[in-house]
């Protein structure tokens, strides 16, 4: 199959996995904390690589996992605790844990295969150099597989536990109220960000992936009323900013993940301007019964 | 002016909530009877709030503890309806008045469980008993602040518990509103239900209640409204405030104005 195919496969399915998680993060007012998650998995990921000598996957998406908990602990401990704004909490939390990612990167520098460029803006136009084969068989790059289960397994994990995020984030004391363990349910949504920020990692890079978190969420939160149709419509908004960001990429030839966030940021003007044309209309519709009984 | 009454729905002993070095509550001590419509009221920062979230076990005590129908809480979370206080939430939430009432059914469900039949039913009836019915699918975002607090309290009327804590339900409502809520209270106490209300009106609170907690951080007096409601003891809660209240409520009858003008 074409190496274009590939690409955009690839690119849908990171996509759609964190417009599934940036969903509840943009909801529960933590968009930036998806920010600092993306950021401060970095010294998890060069830990995992330097313990296990190789880029396999398992050990990454661990050490990953674990600094993406460690950094929405740290945070959770300096807002509760130490009582710090929320925002310098993520600021200092984050920043530190990267810039020590950094530093083991560039210390280590010569023994790893680990490149800050590729770090920060994410190579997915490589995705298609890395296939994996089975017996002689070509079953596709090792990144559509990859991002495909975590993609699968993140879509289980949110159905199974949808009324509790739910209402977790709708109303967390309403929730402890009737016995729901709250935390439980925030480092839960947050291991699954830390999850999919790693495996975006190599696509879109720390810095992209929040446009990815945040943008289709943010769209699709300005036309649905409901969580689940929210969801669903954001889904679809990051997949269809996906396949325009690649060939608007193609077209220039420019950075795939860059045209990608473009396309979510020109999506997202777009439905401002037709949602406030709309508000609007309906204004001028209703006018005449305006003082009619509710 | 502290009564204790024997077999209480709601025993709390010696309780005390800090929060970063300044104590909210301190050192609460009471008992509620079963099945009446009782009101907790005190100054802003007297800790009402407070003790609701430290009878649920939502913010951790310091010291002391507390019994509800006899049992730790855990024990009997499902018998126990907690109403937060409308502003704690985000109403621009992307759900219908629909989800929100779901929610108090969802609460008595494990996790991956559907709604079935008998549960629609209830939340179907919570939203008549409230008046919202019509107004199921109606989004959030666009409900006035009276149809949100009725939205609140149909989510609390369909856990079908019988002991319900309520956070200023009548905080920012209209009128008509405030009335619906009196006579759902009314109708819930002919139930057997207990309710504990939080409030801040002096004015009303004679025509609600049947038992009156006065809460200032310390317990200044817990027990029935004929007794507890005395000067005195509403000046010992609110402190000089009192004196300018009561002096514009005087000011009021005289010129014979409606107390709650909205």
């Amino acid at each position: 199959m074409s190496s274009d195919f590939w690409i955009i496969l690839t690119a849908c399915l990171v996509a759609a996995l964190n417009a599934l998680l940036g969903s509840f993060l943009v909801l529960r007012r933590m968009a930036m904390i998806g920010d600092a998650i993306s950021h401060a998995v970095l010294p998890g990921i060069v830990i995992a690589y330097f313990l296990s000598q190789s880029r396999a996957t398992l050990p990454m998406l661990v050490g990953a996992a674990a600094t993406g908990l460690l950094v929405t602990a740290l945070i959770e401990f300096l807002n509760r605790k130490v009582k710090l704004q929320s925002d310098a909490s993520i600021g200092i939390s984050f920043t530190f844990l990267f810039a020590v990612g950094v530093i083991m990167i560039s210390y280590f520098g010569t023994n790893i295969d680990l490149d800050q460029e590729c770090v920060l803006y994410g190579e997915i136009a490589y995705v298609p150099m890395y296939n994996i084969a089975v017996g002689g068989m070509d079953l596709g790059p090792r990144q559509v597989w990859i991002v495909g289960s975590v993609l699968l397994f993140s879509i289980v994990s949110v159905i199974w536990g949808y009324n509790r995020l739910a209402v977790t984030t709708f109303d967390p004391e309403f929730a402890a109220s009737v016995g729901i363990n709250v935390v439980f349910w925030q480092f839960f949504l947050m291991g699954g960000v830390s999850l999919s920020t790693v495996v975006s990692f190599e696509s879109v890079g720390a810095v992209l992936v929040i446009a990815l978190l945040v943008g289709p969420a943010a769209t699709a939160y300005l036309i649905t009323n409901r969580l689940t149709p929210m969801i669903v419509m954001a889904i679809i908004a990051g997949v269809m900013a996906s396949v325009i960001g690649y060939y608007l990429a193609k077209y220039l030839n420019a950075s795939i993940a860059g045209a990608i966030s473009v396309v979510i940021g020109i999506q997202f003007a777009i439905t401002i301007v037709i949602v406030s044309i709309r508000r609007r209309y309906n204004r001028l519709k209703y006018e005449p019964s305006q003082n009619a009984p509710v | 002016m502290i009564k204790e009454i024997k077999e209480p729905v709601i025993e709390v002993h010696n309780l005390t909530v800090v929060y970063d070095r300044k104590p909210a509550i301190w050192n609460i001590d009471f008992t509620l009877p079963k099945g009446q419509i009782i009101g907790v009221m005190g100054p802003n920062g007297s800790g009402k709030s407070t003790l609701l979230k430290a009878i649920m076990g939502v913010v951790n005590a310091n010291t002391g503890w507390v019994k509800v129908a006899g049992e730790d809480i855990e024990g009997v979370r499902k018998r126990v309806s907690y109403v937060p206080q409308r502003q704690s939430v985000d109403w621009d939430f992307p759900a219908t008045v629909w989800d929100v009432v779901a929610m108090g059914r969802f609460a008595l469900k494990g996790v991956f469980k559907k709604l079935n039949a008998d549960d629609r039913s209830v939340i179907e009836e919570s939203l008549k008993k409230v008046n919202m019915y019509t107004f199921a699918n109606r989004q959030i975002s666009q409900l006035s602040g009276g149809q949100q607090q009725r939205a609140f309290l149909a989510r609390a009327l369909a856990q079908e518990a019988d002991i319900y804590l309520m956070d200023e339900p009548f905080a920012g409502v209209d009128a008509s509103t405030e009335e619906a809520i009196v006579q759902l209270l009314k109708q819930m106490k002919k139930e057997g239900k207990t309710l504990l209300v939080v409030h801040h009106d002096l004015h009303t609170a004679q025509n609600y209640f049947e038992w009156l907690v006065l809460l200032n951080t310390r317990l200044v007096a817990s027990g029935p409204l004929t007794e507890v409601f005395d000067t005195a003891l509403l000046e010992d809660t609110y402190g000089g405030t009192l004196t300018t209240l009561t002096k514009v409520a005087e000011l009021l009858d005289k010129n014979d104005m409606p107390m709650r003008h909205k």
